[in-house]
């Protein structure tokens, strides 16, 4: 189902200040989705939405066709995962899994057999006697995880799920959580501010701002074919040139820029007019770095290297071109210690393939 | 360390001395309180002797007993009652942005913290006599209306405690339990009410003693019948030193260092179980 | 609809209407009943007071008598009761203050057990009886009181002091009772305060007199205003400590109130005391509400 989760229209205001604005997707089941945005871009407020906490001011939310929009948070068959995790200090491991299920009022055999079985899940059935407080970070984000599973919702909502842990832990616990989730098939709707968060645990992502829905894909689409300058600029790195289109053709597009001495040849035809304003979106890692003139038509700019980071898998150039424009390269280190390698000051060309770049018209 | 330097004869601070200067004023004329209890001298100021007949001769005051009685019944039920009032009040002030007549409420909640005490002992009283004048309830006033008296100021001191616990309390707590399927009413019970129960504690005790202490408010709204223990010990003291006060404001001085301390061990070494607790947790990651 | 919502009574008021009900009933009520009855005459009767509003013969008869207020704008007494009150709140908050503020400071720099032991000791008294440790000063400051006794032991002085029933006991008596609730929100605002302030304030240069002044004490005014409201405001009214302490020479207006009520049955006046008492204390009141309901509410 396509529209399992489906959000139609919704609209939250807090006094004069729009927090969430017309925001229209649509989830698939067993899916796992992720809001990607900004701090006070309004993806919490959505959450919040899904969950019951806030009222929509507009627009409704349906769920396996069901309208949610006016049920209490208690009566809806949605969980979710706080950012502190919001674990119940006064209640051991195994009563804060069972607590969701109480309430439900489960017969005793089945209430336990189904906590042993998602204790046993995220691997905490020695610990489940222990409190919140006698558990680390990733043990206690497991619990809030079998707590918000166990009953089974239709839909999951995590609210920024790697926030509270340290950066080494956080990279290990995105795929565990993330396995977890898709193998009990449970329908995931994810809120971060976090890049690779998103772009590792989610299906697909939504990119928010401003209240807004920016653009919405995988995430290889989201990065490999921004639809706006945002969605380039948010996600990863990205030279942007402004220019015009100079020739329109239905197979290629050239476009020239004040930025490059020769003109800009994408491979593919775009939605446009010649004389058109668009800029042109080429990530860091799609240049080619060498000391000799790549001899192209077009795609090629000479330069000075200004800076060098060097962060062990790869590097990143910063390249002065000779009209002016600081673009930055990225390079695999792949050889343990490359002979010629590149020195601050140093000469260069970059280069670039035709179909290396996205032409951007918003 | 700072705690050393502070205490340490070579280089005393000045917040250091002047805190050493504040306890000795504030204990010192409690220590004397309780050394002349002992004193076998009617006239208390004057040394002659160890005793503990004082001690005997208030248990035998029936009046005095009586009052103590009268009191501590009156203290235990404006205490439960001001806790009641209180939570009430603290989770509107906490948990509810708006409602009608917020910033009224806020008044009446801090009002009665400051409020000297004769302006609210005689406006009370007005009150029971206008009321008993137009619907004959009151018809006497005693220990009900004394209690209506004490819950109204102890409820105030009540609400800031347990709204100061329940601001810093998590609130995704509260949304987690919701979000779990309990409904307003089972989420307090089950989540809220366990989080502050050491705050409902501290509050249910400081109303207990601050019953336990009113003479001024108790005095205007007491009828003839009714005598609070303040009371009876303000009309033997106006007279001068007794030495049956000595050994009653000993009994209580003992009793409340006593029960403070104890607590105060109690839950400090929870504190430091609790720390240990996550230390280790954190040691032995995941 | 959500208007609708906002307004309507929904479950809500299960949690707001008790308290709010009985504050009503049992607080802003009365005061109303005050102001009523200081507009009203004295009389010999049960209740001792006129009527303000009478039927006589179908005619709706209303009665105000400012003359309670115009007697207390007469006798020099009350205005007298009324300065000295003021005063020996106001100078009892400055004395407070001076005391209280470095006993907070100590503590707040103190750490875990300690900090909580040492807060509990200043608190630990105003558990106990006011009445009794006023109580306790009597007996320190009579001319047979240890004080006199020592003094006269050690011959620095022939024959004893007067030191009970003087303003000097008052003073000592409002800042012994009040001295805990001048710590305790100052304790409060000092602990919460950021210690990487000072050190960054120390890394820039100021010495430790300097980070006091200019970053500790403007970041606490909220602590100070806070205890000094709460040492002030009951002390212009207390009754206790000068009844006890004071004799004859300290008259403050909670001890007219009270002779006023008790001894001279004289209701309307009372009343008239307080509500003009009331009025003085209103500012403070609203500076105090200020403070305390940021303190009380959600944090935003």
């Amino acid at each position: 189902m396509d529209d399992y989760v489906s959000i139609q229209g919704l609209t939250k205001r807090f006094d004069d200040v729009v927090a969430v604005h017309d925001v229209s997707l649509n989830i698939r089941q067993g899916e796992i989705f992720a809001l990607l945005g900004s701090s006070g871009c309004g993806k919490s407020t959505l959450l919040r939405c899904l969950a019951g906490f806030e009222v929509p001011s507009d627009g409704r939310v349906l769920l396996d066709g069901e309208p949610l929009a006016s049920s209490e948070p208690h009566e809806r068959p949605v969980n979710m995962m706080f950012q502190s995790y919001a674990l119940f200090p006064h209640m051991t491991v195994e009563s804060n899994v069972a607590f969701g299920l109480k309430q439900d009022r489960l017969p005793k055999a089945e209430l336990r057999e189904r906590v042993d079985a998602m204790l046993e899940l995220v691997q905490l059935t020695e610990l489940r006697r222990r409190k919140p407080h006698q558990l680390s970070g990733g043990q206690q984000q497991r619990v809030a995880l079998a707590r918000s599973l166990v009953k089974r919702p239709k839909l999951l909502l995590l609210d920024e799920p790697m926030g509270a842990l340290d950066r080494k832990l956080r990279s290990r616990m995105q795929f565990e959580v993330a396995a977890i989730i898709e193998r009990l098939g449970v329908t995931c709707m994810m809120v971060t501010h976090d890049q690779d968060e998103a772009m590792t645990m989610a299906d697909r992502i939504a990119i928010m701002d401003a209240g807004r829905i920016v653009q919405i894909g995988t995430p290889d689409e989201i990065y490999e074919q921004p639809n706006c300058r945002f969605s380039a600029e948010f996600i990863g790195s990205v030279n942007l040139f402004d220019g015009t289109v100079a020739d329109d053709e239905r197979d290629h597009v050239t476009i020239t820029t004040d930025d490059l001495e020769s003109s800009l040849y994408v491979g593919h035809g775009i939605t446009g007019y010649e004389g058109m304003a668009v800029a042109f979106a080429l990530r860091p890692e799609k240049l080619f770095i060498a000391r000799e003139n790549p001899g192209r038509l077009h795609n090629q700019a000479h330069g000075r290297v200004e800076e060098i980071g060097y962060l062990g898998s790869h590097s990143v150039y910063h390249v002065r071109l000779d009209r002016g424009k600081l673009i930055q390269v990225i390079t695999l280190n792949n050889e343990r210690w490359a002979a010629d390698r590149l020195r601050w000051g140093d000469a260069v060309w970059v280069h670039w393939d035709d179909e290396a770049g996205v032409v951007l018209t918003s | 360390m700072a705690v050393r330097s502070m205490f340490s004869f070579s280089r005393p601070s000045f917040p250091g001395v002047m805190l050493g200067l504040g306890y000795f004023f504030l204990y010192a004329p409690m220590l004397v309180l309780i050394a002349y209890s002992f004193n076998e001298n009617k006239r208390v100021n004057v040394w002659s002797g160890f005793s503990t007949k004082w001690y005997g001769e208030l248990l035998a005051n029936d009046a005095m007993m009586a009052a103590v009685a009268m009191s501590l019944k009156l203290a235990l039920a404006t205490a439960t009652l001001a806790v009641v009032f209180g939570t009430l009040a603290a989770l509107m002030l906490t948990r509810l942005r708006r409602f009608p007549g917020r910033t009224l409420f806020g008044g009446m909640v801090t009002a009665p913290l400051v409020m000297p005490e004769v302006i609210t002992g005689l406006s009370l009283l007005l009150l029971f006599v206008a009321l008993a004048d137009t619907i004959g309830w009151p018809a006497n006033r005693g220990f009900v209306t004394i209690w209506i008296a004490h819950v109204t100021f102890c409820m105030a001191y009540a609400t800031v405690v347990i709204s100061a616990r329940l601001r810093e309390m998590d609130t995704s707590l509260e949304e987690a339990a919701m979000d779990l399927g309990a409904n307003r009413i089972q989420t307090f019970f089950a989540i809220t009410l366990p989080i502050i129960a050491p705050a409902l504690v501290a509050g249910w005790l400081l109303a207990f003693t601050l019953s336990l202490d009113d003479l001024v408010i108790a005095s205007f709204v007491a009828g003839p019948d009714s005598t609070t223990l303040p009371m009876i010990v303000f009309s033997s003291v106006r007279l001068g030193l007794s030495p049956e006060v000595n050994a009653l404001a000993t009994i209580l001085i003992v009793t409340v260092t006593a029960v403070s301390l104890v607590g105060f061990w109690f839950m400090d070494r929870n504190d430091r179980k609790r720390q240990r607790e996550m230390q280790a947790a954190l040691a032995h990651p995941d | 609809m959500n208007l609708l919502r906002r307004w309507l009574p929904d479950r809500r008021w299960g949690v707001i209407a008790p308290p709010f009900l009985w504050l009503s009933l049992f607080f802003v009520i009365p005061f109303a009943l005050v102001f009523k009855i200081s507009l009203s005459e004295m009389a010999i009767a049960q209740p001792p007071y006129v009527p303000l509003l009478e039927y006589l013969d179908g005619v709706l008869n209303v009665r105000l008598n400012f003359g309670n207020y115009t007697w207390l704008f007469d006798d020099p007494l009350y205005a007298d009761a009324y300065l000295s009150s003021l005063g020996i709140a106001a100078w009892s908050t400055v004395i407070c203050l001076a005391i209280g503020y470095p006993m907070a400071y100590a503590i707040s720099k103190m750490r875990g057990s300690l900090q909580n032991l040492c807060l509990l000791l200043v608190v630990l008294p105003s558990w106990t009886s006011l009445l009794i440790r006023v109580y306790a000063w009597m007996g320190i400051l009579k001319n047979d009181g240890i004080i006199n006794n020592v003094l006269l032991a050690v011959g620095l002085i022939a024959e004893p002091l007067r030191l009970l029933n003087t303003t000097g006991a008052v003073y000592v008596g409002i800042v012994y009772a009040y001295l805990p609730f001048m710590v305790l929100p100052l304790y409060a605002n000092l602990t919460r305060m950021d210690p990487r302030l000072l050190e960054a304030a120390a890394d820039l240069g100021a010495r430790p007199l300097t980070r006091f002044l200019r970053i500790t004490l403007p970041l606490s005014v909220g602590g100070v205003i806070a205890g000094s409201m709460l040492v002030f405001i009951p002390a212009v009214g207390e009754f206790v400590v000068p009844e006890l302490l004071g004799g004859n020479e300290a008259t403050m207006i909670g001890k007219v109130l009270w002779g006023e009520f008790f001894a001279n049955r004289d209701w309307p006046v009372a009343s008239a005391v307080a509500t003009l008492m009331l009025l003085v204390l209103i500012l403070p009141i609203l500076l105090f509400h200020r403070y305390q309901s940021r303190e009380l509410e959600v944090a935003r």
